[in-house]
């Protein structure tokens, strides 16, 4: 059975998966995050920064690997781990 | 007790406290209670606990329980028909000390049979900057005075002695007299209101509604919390003060009927004044917890039940005495309640049932400017930058966040007219309106910020001052939600006029016209004299969603308007464009290499 996990994602048969695609992502019960594509950019890059923007500062961006949907963001100094969201299925 | 009697008992609960607000507006004569509405007025059972939360700053509704509290354990057989109470101790239940409580006894023929409690943010409390924000405090002792508690009025009759003792302790008594005397009388009124309804239906129905009341709450909200899915839930808030860097974490456990909230993980306390104590913190998750997860349910003791808090001591959600607390409302405090707006976003984002009702983070970062000095009129005068209560909606997961559309912990806050301010002080604003590429953006965009600057205008003194508590410049707090990106954040600068007067433009129109050198500013009290200008901008929402998946003509829409940058719409929502018509083909293409693009590094490590 199919059961919500965000407006990105969703789990079915103990995998979460992609809601754009439906590419499965990870095992429910656990973060997904590390099993999916990441890519970080500088805020300071994003249009819109302002002149005072913590230079180490990234927008960490989770995609599926499949079609390249954004899944999740978090900002985040690099040293800080991924948040973690878990939602028991 | 028949459902009758019961509504119409609660809807007279509601308009006690309405009237009580208009009460408080109109006696009050300050921006930031009229305008910017930061007030609160609630009423409270004869323990103390939370009988009808009204509107105004919801950081309060909790704190001003536990001050109920604090007064009964204080002053238990001393309580009297009649009586107020001042209390504005953050280590006792205040949130910092210029927010003061006005606690009143409600009495029926004798008998104590509620409380009603107010706040508003008092012009000045006396501590070393002026306003109340005092980031230049080192402990709780520079903050101004903080009362765990006096009798103010005796049995209706105002103890004069401690009432000019009070005036004698701030800068500008005849507006501290007035901002209390508004609450006087808010707390007379709602007394009075109390009193009608419970000559009309009697005490024993009275008491029955209202623990009939705080009942339902407490079965409503546990069964929408069996409703909603188990899980944990993180999220993560950054501010900094002059290098330091914060951070508050929160792990939300939704299980079963309960929410814990566990700040565990949040940095140690602070030496600078954005701490808070841990009423503060409690009051600063339950902001948006009573809006986002109990919209149709009464914001009372019922509804605080199934909550747990964790916040460790000593940490900067939970401070030890003597640290400095001043900025907390701006500082740790908003930062709890973003940190609750998202993880709570996140739970209702995740059910079928409620995601319509999630929401990424609203304006996230009070900029907190209190200008003060002597204006056109010869007189003191000392207020806050209204504008920080203009706030930003954050998207939601069906529409877009509304523009300058305030803040989640306050549903009625507003900003002033520039005539206002511009009457109140010195000063003239070169512009203000909504500011490009602040809201996140997503398939449904944040709510955009604003930008404003301002320079002296028609002063005595050649110009004014202001203290700026502004740690939120050098991090986005507003975050997005399921893909969505953060809103923009804030920003000041301190515009240094050049030295030869004709080429001072007085009429410029953004930061880029305004001729001198820019200085970013953040921290501390800075002057604004001469020709020099003081630029501002706040931030917008959070966005919901994949930005790429953002309809390409609402793309278009937002450039019209100027929300957002031709490089926002090429290189965030991926939509090519001439002359505001857009290339579907070029537009398809660019949405492809940007998805492609985020693929390229590969999975996380």
């Amino acid at each position: 059975m199919r059961k919500r996990i965000s407006e990105s994602l969703f789990a079915e048969a103990g995998t979460i998966c992609c809601a754009s695609c439906s590419h499965p992502i990870a095992p429910t019960g656990a973060s997904w995050k590390k099993a999916a594509a990441l890519s970080t950019i500088p805020v300071r890059s994003l249009p819109g920064a302002a002149s005072n923007i913590e230079p180490k500062i990234m927008l960490r961006r989770f995609a599926c690997r499949q079609c390249g949907h954004l899944l999740d963001t978090e900002i985040a100094l690099p040293e800080d781990p991924f948040l973690e969201d878990v939602v028991v299925v | 007790m028949d459902p009758i009697t019961f509504s119409i008992i609660r809807h007279r609960l509601f308009r006690v406290v309405e009237e009580a607000v208009i009460t408080l507006k109109h006696v009050s004569g300050s921006a930031i209670t009229n305008e910017g509405h930061d007030l609160m007025v609630s009423l409270y059972q004869t323990d103390g606990s939370l009988l009808m939360g009204g509107v105004g700053f919801l950081h309060h509704l909790t704190s001003a329980a536990e001050a109920c509290r604090a007064i009964i354990r204080r002053f238990h057989d001393q309580i009297a028909e009649g009586d107020v109470f001042l209390l504005n101790d953050p280590y006792t239940a205040a949130l910092h000390t210029s927010d003061i409580y006005l606690v009143s006894p409600i009495h029926h023929r004798g008998k104590l049979v509620a409380w009603s409690a107010c706040f508003v943010h008092v012009s000045d409390i006396g501590a070393m900057n002026p306003g109340g924000f005092a980031p230049e405090a080192q402990d709780i002792f520079t903050e101004g005075f903080s009362s765990p508690g006096i009798k103010l009025i005796d049995r209706g009759e105002l103890r004069q002695d401690l009432w000019d003792t009070i005036l004698n302790m701030v800068r500008s008594p005849e507006m501290v007299a007035l901002d209390l005397r508004s609450m006087i009388a808010c707390n007379n009124v709602a007394r009075e209101r109390m009193l009608v309804l419970i000559d009309k239906y009697g005490t024993r129905t009275v008491d029955e509604a209202c623990a009939a009341l705080i009942d339902q709450s407490e079965v409503k909200l546990r069964e929408r919390l069996r409703e909603l899915p188990n899980g944990r839930w993180q999220s993560r808030q950054y501010f900094e003060v002059k290098g330091e860097i914060y951070r508050v974490l929160l792990t939300m456990t939704k299980q079963d009927d309960t929410l814990t909230f566990d700040f565990t993980g949040s940095s140690p306390q602070s030496k600078y004044s954005v701490n808070c104590s841990k009423w503060a913190a409690l009051g600063g998750l339950f902001a948006p917890l009573f809006p986002l997860l109990c919209f149709d349910i009464v914001w009372n003791d019922g509804a605080i039940r199934p909550i747990k808090m964790i916040a460790p001591e000593g940490t900067i959600v939970n401070c030890t005495r003597p640290a400095p607390v001043s900025v907390a409302t701006v500082g740790a405090i908003q930062s709890v309640n973003n940190a609750a707006c998202a993880t709570i976003g996140k739970m209702l984002a995740a059910s079928e049932k409620y995601a319509g009702e999630a929401t990424a983070v609203w304006h996230a970062n009070h900029f907190a400017i209190f200008m003060f000095g002597n204006n056109q009129r010869g007189r003191l005068a000392i207020g806050i930058l209204t504008e920080t209560f203009g706030g930003a909606g954050g998207a939601r997961t069906f529409a877009d966040g509304v523009d300058v559309g305030g803040e989640i912990p306050n549903p009625i806050s507003r900003m002033a007219n520039v005539e206002t301010i511009e009457a109140q002080f010195p000063i003239r604003y070169l512009f203000r309106r909504r500011l490009i590429d602040s809201g996140g953006p997503g398939k449904f965009r944040g709510g955009a910020g604003g930008e404003a600057a301002i320079v002296a205008h028609d002063a005595p003194d050649g110009g004014i001052h202001y203290v700026v508590s502004g740690k939120g410049t050098r991090f986005p707090q507003s975050d997005g939600l399921c893909g969505g990106y953060p809103g923009a954040v804030n920003d000041y600068v301190w515009v240094h006029a050049p030295q030869q007067p004709h080429n001072v433009d007085r009429f410029a129109q953004s930061l880029g016209e305004i001729p001198g050198e820019d200085e970013p500013i953040s921290w501390g009290v800075f002057p604004l004299m001469g020709n020099d200008a003081l630029y501002l901008r706040w931030d917008g929402g959070g966005g919901v969603g994949d930005p790429l998946d953002r309809p390409a003509e609402k793309v278009i829409t937002d450039l019209a308007a100027g929300l957002i940058s031709k490089e926002a719409a090429r290189e965030v929502y991926g939509v090519v464009e001439t002359a505001g018509v857009i290339d579907e083909r070029a537009t398809d293409a660019r949405r492809r290499e940007l998805r492609q693009a985020r693929l390229a590094e590969g999975p996380a490590p």
